[in-house]
């Protein structure tokens, strides 16, 4: 993405809500929500591309980590009374050293056998957060979490301002010579261990630090909605973000925000029943992997080259 | 004492003795080459010596660390680099990065610390796109420098995988096949690279099928056969032995 392209688009993501008072202020209130969902999901989808997209392991633990990261501030916050940013502080470091954790043995595991290694995983957290009812209360969800701030515009803000620290975070990580050193083992295993690149090191550091942002957005989401349950730690989850992923460009900044855009706010905007939602997914998935296997990314950049 | 000194070196696979006790030296600034049959263990032996295999018997010593079954890029980062018999490269990083990344890791080890670009971390990134540029012009691909590696074709992508073994100036390069499934003209050149590296006083160990390659370059040549060293000596002497005529071209 250029620096030209950039700057409209950052100011138009920031004047967003005040837009949308202007052009539809009958619906200001849902559009804003939308918005927020929106901008969380990017931040989501980033932190997890930065397994799959840029060091190429298919991880289907993320679940694990966002549902860590909401319990642990949903906790903190009812019983504990920490304070809003103290326990999403406190989120982030569970889940990030859970995830530094489990990449250990995960990480012994390669390619299709990590895949369903992260699954068990993932099913394994949720079954303990349905069923360990003395913390997480099971199916009654954790309920009454405090938001911070209570206006939706407000909430947008703090949706934005964590989508730029993943942001930030997510570009230092994939370029100069950190990501050289990510795309190295992503590209080419047994070649980066001869360039003296560690591979299980980077492997386990992009899981780490995946991890430990999307228990910060899962912290975030608890507030925001002011509940938590276990079904939001599902595989549907996993399979929102794929669809984001895979559709936007895996390993591409435009593409999984434009995934994000597209995959969170259009079927929303266009209240697409959840089942229809589906069916259209799973058509478009096939239509992209067949026609343009790189994503949308893909489509752009051939569209830039042919020109 | 030898830069590189092997003992004994066993590989099993399944059963099957891949490498059977190979005894190997390399000393400072020589030019040696591994030959043999196909299937005789050369390839197996280099994997076991770069840590890609871990050996089942014998020890490997290089500098003066024992560097039996360590891992891979302990191996490399110790000064010992290596190229592959099937042509590797990243393919999704440009020709100019495929270089860039075997050298980092030997400025600076820092990982996470990277995400922040300080004033050191841009010398030492200047200082390597330099040496890369410079290395992508003696192999002739100048011009690619921003070129994706899985773009190039198979002989660039060779020369790409040559020239990144450089990129750390390694006290020793094992080269598996560097002239196999080339063009004549490129068998040259690479033939000119290696014996410029020597010149420059590089210490390099060879696995090549080609016998020209081999026997204009080497200074000493040693033959393996199903697994086991059956020959070693300068390539005039190793041309007339019979044991090795023998392993060739049969009785």
């Amino acid at each position: 993405m250029g620096r030209l392209t950039a700057v409209p688009l950052v100011a138009v993501a920031l004047a967003a809500p005040w837009l949308v008072a202007l052009i539809a202020p009958g619906q200001q209130r849902y559009i804003v929500h939308v918005l927020i969902y929106t901008a969380l999901f990017a931040a989501l989808a980033l932190s997890y591309d930065l397994v799959v997209g840029h060091v190429g392991s298919l991880s289907l633990a993320h679940p694990a980590f966002f549902g860590a990261g909401a319990y642990t501030a949903a906790i903190l916050a009812t019983r504990a009374g920490w304070p809003f940013l103290a326990d999403v502080a406190g989120a982030v470091l569970v889940a990030g050293v859970l995830a530094a954790v489990a990449g250990v043995p995960l990480f012994r595991l390669t390619e299709h056998a990590f895949a369903v290694g992260t699954l068990g995983f993932a099913v394994v957290a949720w079954i303990v957060a349905t069923n360990w009812v003395e913390v997480t209360r099971g199916p009654l969800c954790i309920t009454g979490i405090p938001k911070p701030v209570t206006t939706l515009p407000a909430w947008y803000g703090v949706a934005l301002a964590a989508l730029g620290v993943v942001l930030v975070l997510y570009l230092g990580m994939t370029t100069f010579r950190l990501g050289r050193a990510l795309h190295a083992v992503r590209d080419n295993e047994p070649l980066a261990a001869a360039a003296a690149i560690n591979p299980l090191r980077y492997r386990r550091l992009a899981f780490a630090v995946g991890g430990a942002l999307a228990g910060g957005i899962g912290a975030l989401y608890a507030h925001y909605l002011s509940v938590f349950c276990p079904e939001e730690m599902t595989m549907a989850l996993t399979v929102n973000l794929l669809v984001i992923l895979f559709l936007g460009g895996v390993g591409s900044l435009r593409g999984v925000l434009v995934g994000a855009v597209l995959f969170t706010a259009l079927p929303e905007v266009l209240r697409l029943a959840p089942t229809w939602r589906l069916v259209i997914y799973g058509a478009l998935l096939l239509v992209i992997v067949v026609r343009s296997p790189e994503g949308l990314e893909g489509l752009f950049r051939r569209r830039a080259g042919a020109r | 004492m030898a830069l590189l000194e092997v003992r004994g070196l066993v590989k099993r696979f399944l059963g099957i003795v891949a490498v059977n006790g190979v005894d190997l030296d390399v000393r400072r600034g020589e030019l040696v080459s591994l030959i043999g049959p196909n299937g005789s263990g050369k390839t197996t032996l280099f994997n076991c010596v770069t840590g890609f295999l871990g050996a089942d018997g014998g020890r490997v010593r290089f500098r003066d660390d024992d560097v039996t079954n360590a891992a891979p890029h302990r191996i490399a980062r110790l000064g010992l680099g290596r190229t592959f018999q099937q042509v590797s490269v990243f393919g999704r990083l440009s020709a100019r990065d495929n270089l860039i990344v075997f050298l980092q890791q030997h400025q600076e080890e820092r990982w996470l610390a990277r995400l922040v670009r300080t004033p050191r971390l841009r010398r030492l990134e200047k200082e390597a796109v330099a040496r890369a540029h410079a290395l992508l012009d003696l192999v002739g691909l100048g011009e690619k420098a921003d070129a994706p590696a899985g773009s190039l074709s198979y002989g660039q992508r060779k020369l790409l995988a040559f020239a990144a073994a450089l990129m750390p100036d390694p006290e020793l390069i094992l080269l598996d096949e560097p002239a196999a499934a080339v063009n004549p003209t490129m068998i040259n050149q690479m033939k000119e690279h290696i014996r410029a590296l020597h010149r420059q006083g590089k210490t390099v160990l060879l696995v090549e099928h080609n016998m020209d390659v081999v026997m204009d370059i080497s200074q000493r040549v040693v033959v393996l056969d199903h697994g086991q060293k059956i020959a070693e000596g300068p390539p005039d002497v190793i041309r007339r032995d019979p044991a090795v005529i023998e392993a060739y071209f049969g009785r």
